[in-house]
């Protein structure tokens, strides 16, 4: 069980963000459009065969070429202000199945990415997610934000778009964070790092939905950006909002209208004291969200 | 943590081969040829690996009224120079139970090659003959091999939404031991997958025999062939919708779901019954 480093490159303190995927895959696309516009590079990674059954083998002429497992690849990038690594990991170890990670391997695992952050002398980590929110898809998702110290969370405040998962309406204090994004935070902060958690907000009728949401990625990105003070150019995340809004749209319109006006109540409320989808409707949609999306007519364009 | 390996003795063995077969696959094929080579060759078993870590240990399963429980046990064969490993596939912990294996053929039994069996559905017919397929982890296995009239240029990947075999896993983890190793896979028919297909066995079982030049006798496997075909036939003969499927089959046709589930309820009802 090890991690292998392609090379050790000098970094200043480096800050480190990493994430698996999850609802939305948010914290995902967030990072991926981040890597991809720094031109971050790769690091090296974590053997996945201690944690992760193969998905593929590849057999030419009766040789077996290769077996694939998912990937967990280390990036990094020297920037100006603050040099990064990044982790992400393209599934959540699990036993028997689950789609979060819990237990041994996922303890293992959060461990070896730590041991990566050590390494290089990280003293923050980030991870992103999704925050399931009583919010209406036309809204701008909130970000909502935890942190492992008091003084980070008046760095957190300070921060356009971004909310304290203790402001949320109706949670008091309390709240959790499923899988991997949520173990790294705790383990960083009994390793003894300074750890943000910022997760985009999706709303809890889309959130069994089978494509990513990209809204939410950009909330997240924006936030990010400002901790790290650097800027970026958002067109390829607008441009998948765009085509994910569509699909959002014509599923929307086929929801029965009962439950469709209680979410458009959400609009006009949803910073005070949003009205929570019945259990009924929630049901409702998650029997029929296949449905409605393949109803949709955009079947052919679903993103991967 | 106490060691996974529990041995019980520990053969003299240098430059051995190692059989490996799971106990869940088409036609329990692997489970077979395993319990036949031991039972021909008077295998014994010195070493297993405990099931903690790796199955749901969180009871038993009952199959035709007797309790399963996960074995994986290893077996020497006395002056073959053999050793044969039979296995529930295990659960969780995979590559970490695939690395006791290959510790135990390369520390302990001094391994130089690794055979795997597997079964695979096919929807030929149970009168066609056992082809029997070869993937490698080694060109050179691959040449060695060539003159055993295996099927050996398979090119394949795995198609979205299924895993891996287990053996793959096996000879990708032995290849990085520079251990050489071949998946001998036999399509079984599909209405034979639930009651065994000794067809298939002896078609593997050729090849260890000439492989390894084992001296076994074969006549027990083909009066176990015979009867199967003759209680197939007996069928074929009463029931003439059976017959047309098996017929349709032979001609290279596709049998509808309907026609195909109804073959397989016939078949294993039938010989279920006459085999007990």
């Amino acid at each position: 069980m090890g991690i292998r480093l392609h090379k050790e490159p000098k970094l200043e303190k480096p800050d480190m963000i990493a994430c698996w995927p999850g609802i939305g895959n948010i914290g995902v696309i967030a990072i991926d459009t981040l890597m991809g516009q720094i031109r971050a590079e790769e690091l090296g990674e974590i053997e996945p065969w201690d944690f992760f059954y193969p998905r593929k083998v590849i057999i030419k002429a009766g040789v077996l070429e290769d077996l694939e497992f998912p990937s967990n690849k280390f990036y990094y990038k020297r920037l100006a202000r603050k040099d990064l690594i990044f982790f992400i990991g393209e599934e959540q170890p699990t036993d028997g199945g689950r789609m979060y990670a819990e237990g041994r391997k996922a303890y293992q695992m959060a461990n070896l990415v730590l041991d990566v952050a050590e390494r290089f002398g990280c003293q923050r980590v980030y991870t992103s997610g999704a925050a399931v929110a009583l919010t209406h898809h036309a809204l701008k998702p909130r970000v909502w934000a935890v942190t492992s110290r008091d003084d980070l969370i008046k760095e957190v405040k300070s921060y356009d778009n971004t909310i304290l998962m203790s402001e949320i309406e109706g949670r008091g204090d309390q709240g959790s964070i499923t899988g991997l994004n949520g173990l790294l935070l705790g383990l960083a902060k009994k390793r003894g790092f300074e750890s943000i958690c910022l997760m985009g907000e999706i709303p809890d009728y889309l959130s069994g939905a089978p494509f990513p949401y990209p809204r939410a990625s950009k909330s997240v990105l924006e936030v990010l950006t400002n901790f790290l003070g650097i800027e970026i150019d958002y067109g390829a995340l607008d441009e998948m909002a765009v085509q994910i809004d569509d699909i959002i749209d014509s599923i929307y319109e086929k929801l029965p209208s009962e439950i469709r006006e209680r979410i458009e109540q959400r609009k006009s409320i949803v910073q005070t004291k949003p009205e929570a989808i019945t259990e009924a409707d929630e049901k409702w949609i998650k029997e029929h969200i296949d449905e409605l999306f393949k109803k949709g007519g955009k079947g052919d364009e679903r993103p991967s | 943590m106490k060691d996974p390996l529990k041995f019980s003795w520990q053969p003299e063995l240098q430059s051995s081969s190692l059989v490996v077969g799971w106990s869940v696959d088409a036609g329990k094929l692997g489970a077979k040829v395993t319990d036949y080579l031991n039972r021909k060759l008077g295998g014994q078993s010195f070493c297993e690996i405990e099931p903690v870590e790796f199955f749901t240990l969180g009871g038993v399963t009952i199959e035709d009224d007797l309790v399963q429980f996960p074995e994986s046990k290893f077996y020497s064969c006395p002056g073959k120079n053999l050793v044969v490993f039979r296995s529930a596939p295990p659960s969780y912990e995979w590559y970490k139970f695939l690395t006791l294996i290959l510790d135990t053929a390369e520390h302990y039994c001094h391994v130089k090659e690794i055979h795997t069996i597997g079964g695979m559905v096919s929807l030929s017919a149970h009168t066609a003959p056992r082809e029997l397929l070869g993937t490698f982890n080694s060109p050179e296995l691959k040449k060695a091999l060539s003159h055993y009239n295996l099927a050996e240029g398979l090119d394949y990947e795995t198609p979205p939404g299924q895993r891996p075999t287990l053996n793959s896993f096996l000879l990708w983890a032995a290849k990085r031991r520079n251990i050489p190793g071949v998946n001998l896979w036999v399509p079984i028919p599909f209405y034979l997958v639930a009651v065994g297909d000794p067809k298939a066995q002896r078609r593997v079982l050729e090849f260890f025999n000439q492989r390894f030049d084992l001296g076994i006798d074969f006549s027990d496997l083909d009066e176990e062939i015979r009867q199967q075909n003759q209680i197939i036939a007996e069928v074929r003969n009463g029931f003439p919708d059976i017959d047309e499927s098996i017929r349709r089959l032979e001609s290279n046709l596709r049998l509808s779901e309907e026609e195909s589930q109804g073959l397989v309820k016939e078949i294993e009802k039938l010989l279920k019954e006459k085999t007990g």
